[in-house]
């Protein structure tokens, strides 16, 4: 069974080390995970804006590199409901590629549900003893459903206090092109998001998409906050080596 | 009317009637048809089937319908007998100091002798001398006093219907109003209530269909929960039986 | 936005006046999460919610799928209760059919309770046009009357606006100075507006519902003016948006199981009334003459546009402002038009079917989703605004800076190993802006970003460059799979094959 990691473009990018810490996880229970190269980005933020032409081109490498795969797993809740939600109506009207979006949409899990749902794991044994709050993303625990998921795995970390974070289903402001073309309205959303974290008075702040992560974690980073900003899959590793 | 409201009605009217044809087939067209649709299946009509199954039992629903009224600022009282419920209207009037109570002309309230307990009291019956201003009496009443037609012990509701003896204004304009609930019409669920308007024949059916849950409220200002904006701000509910 | 003020053309600059309003902020954060843990707790208590909004959304969905046929029962059923029943294509036609019945009675005063409707066609100034007093008798619409503003949230009106202030507007009215007292105020906006209703020729109402097997018109309320105002004056005038039906008083029970709920947290309103025609003859009060408007300003639009039809599903409970993260920041105002929270960020443009100047009220959404999952009969209003932005570059209207850079997006993402260049490129050239893995520079497109956020540096090495030193690691890693993980995964190959897996 091939199992393929579709990384996202931003953690290709800039957080590599998610990427890795699913790769190296996953590998515990000996699910080897390839990584084909040809893939690029969902499309997502010229979806969003409107610009589906070429939000296209870019999903186009999505469906080629994974035409071949069993399961298609991904970093970012998002990034799995831009193809589980809109690949079908991206290509609505092109009979071939409608066909290919849903064959790629009925294999694509974002991390946590591939995990618990389908490897059936709910306790990757490890220790983090840390005060950790839990920012649920949009999309991920909205779109997809992802509310359990993440809530069971932490729950079997030992030695780690999950603290609520207040407010916790607001958006961070983040929102792809959001962020930078209505920055102020954003702004104004970050800044009361990191002020719910602060107040837990957690260690690390844990996620499922970097995209909220790079948002809030800027914006602590901007106000001299020491939070540290996670992916859940790099906890569980970190965790898991801890232990 | 004066004649030219008349005139201006019947052009109304007839503008009215050309011009639904037109309105209304042009939604038909934009919904991809070329005639008005004919009546079509309704599979989804009314409340889901597991709800229709709740029925609590006759003290539940007084139980219920009484902190349902409670809890939104109303007094609630339960009595056995007509006989107690008018000597505790009697009495609150009294301690209100009412001067003016309004009441439907309903038999129950005909037959309570409310008049003869509260002798200095002015009460008026609704619409006994149609020539007279009944709103303007409703308006100046201190208690409206109303016996109702039915009430929903899930909610807190009661509803009154509007008639010849039965007036909008006596729930609405007094300070105070006083609904009597007979037990037997005091139901679990609204649908029940409901059964009643659809399973009516139009013509049937009164001009006014209220249902009321509470005193008269409003947060319009910062929030702050203000009570008896327009309508009663204190509002009792006696159930009897 | 004062009548004769002009507003900000954009929501960009609407919304910076907003952030900049600090009470504004804090009245519209308190009222939206009252109004909000209000509603999570009476959707809680009342159990099966999902149930219930799927059931809320099948009955729109039917009604409009039908609502030639049950718009026309309506009409067939009003008529035969008395009333007289008008159609107009726009606003326009509504004002002067209002306009030509309020003459005929030479009314000198109208009193009018709360009806969004009526705000989407600026009724009120044309009724002082003519000489008409027009009163707002709902609390929060009589104060930001009298303020010269227009609603800035469907369900409480006046949200901006603090007591002091509403004093002052409501001392100015009474010519003597009220103290900053709720009680007070509300005390005397009743002895006020009793004149009022009393004095009223007509009588105007909104509706929320209206029953097409029945010919009845449903109002939802609180303070009891609308009942004042169908109940008191000679003549009522309803404005009703064409969509407003549903089939029977069965189907009633579900919106007043869901719209109360999901505007305030109350089990039901205060009242809730069904209005049935005009008095009848022997009756002692009610309305002797009853004219209702169907109004369509631009809703027939929605029909058969398979994208937007689902619009019109919306009963206008106001959860998706109590929702939404940008409306809690900004408020209602910066959105410009009648509507505003997410339901106006998608139902102005839809209404006015100019996408190209209200375009950008949909772009003040950062597509969380919340508006869709508060939805009472689950309108998917963050797709509509996407597929919104859409219409617009499809028509065009696109930012030029904006074409381009998607432009180059598409060029970049849609081959991997140019993908793989540009990071390689931005490795390199980040050099000159990185600080302590930061970059903080406020230059270009990072000004925005980076005015309250530092925007981490890409590390050495993308992912894709680390994979094959990563693959060789991982390799002596491994552990051997168990028999329990095989056969889940073949398992759920096997349903996917029978098609079984359900999305989201």
């Amino acid at each position: 069974m091939k199992v393929s990691l579709f990384i996202t473009c931003l953690s290709d990018a800039i957080y590599p080390r998610v990427g890795e810490a699913m790769v190296r996880l996953l590998a515990r229970y000996g699910v080897q995970v390839e990584f084909p190269k040809q893939q690029t980005c969902c499309g997502q933020p010229a979806f969003n804006s409107g610009y589906w032409d070429e939000a296209r081109e870019s999903a186009r490498t999505l469906l080629a590199a994974f035409d071949d795969s069993d399961f298609v797993i991904s970093p970012s809740g998002s990034c799995t409901g831009m193809i589980q939600h809109y690949y079908p109506k991206l290509f609505e009207k092109d009979p071939v590629m409608l066909e290919k979006s849903k064959r790629l949409q009925a294999k694509t899990y974002e991390f946590t549900q591939f995990l618990v749902q389908v490897l059936g794991v709910t306790d990757v044994g490890a220790v983090f003893p840390h005060k950790v709050t839990y920012h649920p993303s949009c999309h991920g625990s909205r779109l997809l459903g992802i509310k359990d998921e993440p809530m069971t795995l932490m729950q079997n970390v030992k030695g780690m206090e999950l603290i609520p974070l207040p407010f916790a289903e607001d958006c961070c402001g983040f929102g792809g092109t959001f962020a930078v073309k209505m920055s102020e309205i954003s702004a104004a959303m970050v800044s009361e998001k990191a002020q719910h974290v602060l107040e837990t008075e957690a260690e690390v702040l844990v996620g499922l998409d970097m995209g909220c992560m790079m948002n809030i974690s800027g914006n602590l980073m901007y106000q001299g906050k020491p939070v540290r900003v996670m992916h859940l899959a790099e906890l569980l590793y970190e965790g898991v080596k801890l232990a | 009317m004066a004649e030219q409201e008349l005139t201006l009605l019947e052009q109304l009217e007839k503008e009215s009637r050309a011009k639904q044809a037109k309105f209304i087939g042009g939604i038909a067209a934009k919904l991809g048809r070329q005639e008005i649709a004919k009546k079509p299946v309704h599979p989804f009509r009314g409340a889901p089937d597991f709800w229709t199954q709740l029925e609590w039992s006759q003290e539940e629903r007084i139980e219920r319908f009484m902190d349902n009224w409670q809890s939104v600022g109303g007094h609630a009282f339960h009595f056995a007998t007509m006989e107690e419920a008018k000597q505790f209207i009697a009495e609150r009037a009294l301690e209100l100091e009412a001067k003016h109570i309004i009441r439907q002309n309903q038999p129950e309230l005909n037959e309570l002798g409310l008049e003869e307990a509260l002798p200095e009291v002015d009460i008026q019956v609704w619409n006994h001398n149609p020539a007279e201003n009944w709103k303007a009496h409703a308006a100046g009443a201190d208690i409206g006093l109303v016996v109702v037609d039915h009430a929903i012990a899930y909610t807190g509701t009661i509803t009154v219907l509007s008639s010849q003896d039965k007036g909008r204004s006596v729930s609405l304009l007094p300070t105070v109003m006083m609904a009597i609930i007979p037990v037997e019409r005091l139901k679990t669920r609204m649908g029940e209530v409901m059964t009643h308007f659809d399973g009516a024949r139009r013509e049937d059916l009164p001009a006014g269909i209220h249902f009321i849950t509470g005193p008269s409220r409003s947060s319009d200002i910062e929030n702050d929960l203000t009570i008896g904006v327009h309508g009663p701000g204190i509002v009792y509910a006696l159930i009897v039986g | 936005m004062n009548h004769g003020q002009t507003q900000p053309a954009t929501v960009k600059e609407r919304s910076h006046i907003a952030l900049n309003n600090e009470f504004l902020r804090k009245a519209v954060k308190f009222t939206t999460e009252r109004l909000r843990n209000g509603k999570k707790k009476a959707s809680e208590e009342h159990g099966n919610w999902e149930e219930w909004r799927e059931r809320g959304k099948q009955i729109r969905l039917h009604t409009i799928a039908h609502l030639d046929y049950y718009l026309n029962q309506f009409v067939e059923n009003a008529r035969a209760n008395g009333v007289h029943v008008h159609f107009a294509a726009d606003g326009k036609e509504a004002v002067e059919l209002s306009m030509k019945i309020a003459a005929s009675k030479q009314a000198k005063s109208v009193v009018k309770s709360k009806s969004m409707v009526s705000e989407e066609l600026h009724i009120n100034h044309a009724l002082e046009e003519m000489g008409i007093e027009a009163v707002e008798t709902d609390l929060g619409e009589y104060i930001i009357q009298l303020a010269g503003e227009t609603p800035s949230h469907i369900i409480i009106p006046a949200i901006h606006k603090n007591r002091y202030q509403i004093a002052e507007l409501l001392s100015k009215e009474a010519g003597e100075t009220l103290p900053a007292d709720t009680s007070i105020l509300a005390g005397f906006v009743r002895r006020k507006l009793r004149e009022k209703f009393l004095e009223a020729e007509i009588g105007m109402t909104g509706c929320n519902f209206a029953i097409a097997e029945t010919g009845s018109m449903v109002l939802f309320e609180n303070e009891g003016n609308a009942r004042m105002v169908s109940t008191v004056p000679k003549t009522q005038i309803t404005l009703m948006g064409m969509e407003r039906i549903i089939p029977t008083f069965a189907d009633l029970e579900v919106m007043a199981t869901l719209l109360p709920r999901s505007a305030t947290g109350q089990k039901l309103t205060v009242y809730m009334s069904a209005i049935t025609g005009p008095k009848r003859t022997v009756d002692g009060d009610g309305p002797e003459e009853m004219h209702i408007i169907i109004v369509d300003n631009g809703r027939s639009l929605q029909l058969g546009d398979p994208e937007f039809q689902e619009l019109l599903n919306c009963i206008r409970c106001g959860a998706c402002l109590n929702a939404c993260p940008v409306y809690r920041h900004i408020g209602g105002h910066a959105y410009g038009g009648t509507y505003s929270g997410p339901i106006g960020a998608v139902l102005t443009p839809a209404l006015q079917s100019n996408v190209a100047e209200w375009d950008d009220i949909a772009n003040a959404s950062s597509l969380c989703g919340a508006c869709y999952e508060a939805c009472p009969v689950k309108i998917p209003l963050h797709d509509m605004l996407v597929y919104l932005r859409n219409r617009k570059v499809e028509k065009g209207y696109g930012q030029t800076a904006e074409k381009i850079g998607m432009k180059g997006f598409a060029a970049i993402m849609s081959n991997s190993k140019r993908m793989r260049s540009v990071v390689k490129l931005g490795q390199i050239g980040q050099k000159l802006v990185v600080r302590q893995g930061l970059i903080k520079t406020k230059i270009g497109p990072l000004k925005g970003w980076n005015s309250v956020r530092y925007l981490p540096s890409l590390p050495n090495e993308s992912f894709r460059e680390r994979w094959d030193s990563l693959v060789q690691e991982v390799k002596n890693e491994n552990s051997p799979m168990s028999e329990d993980i095989r056969t889940r995964m073949e398992q759920a190959l096997k349903q996917r094959e029978n098609g079984g897996r359900s999305h989201g």
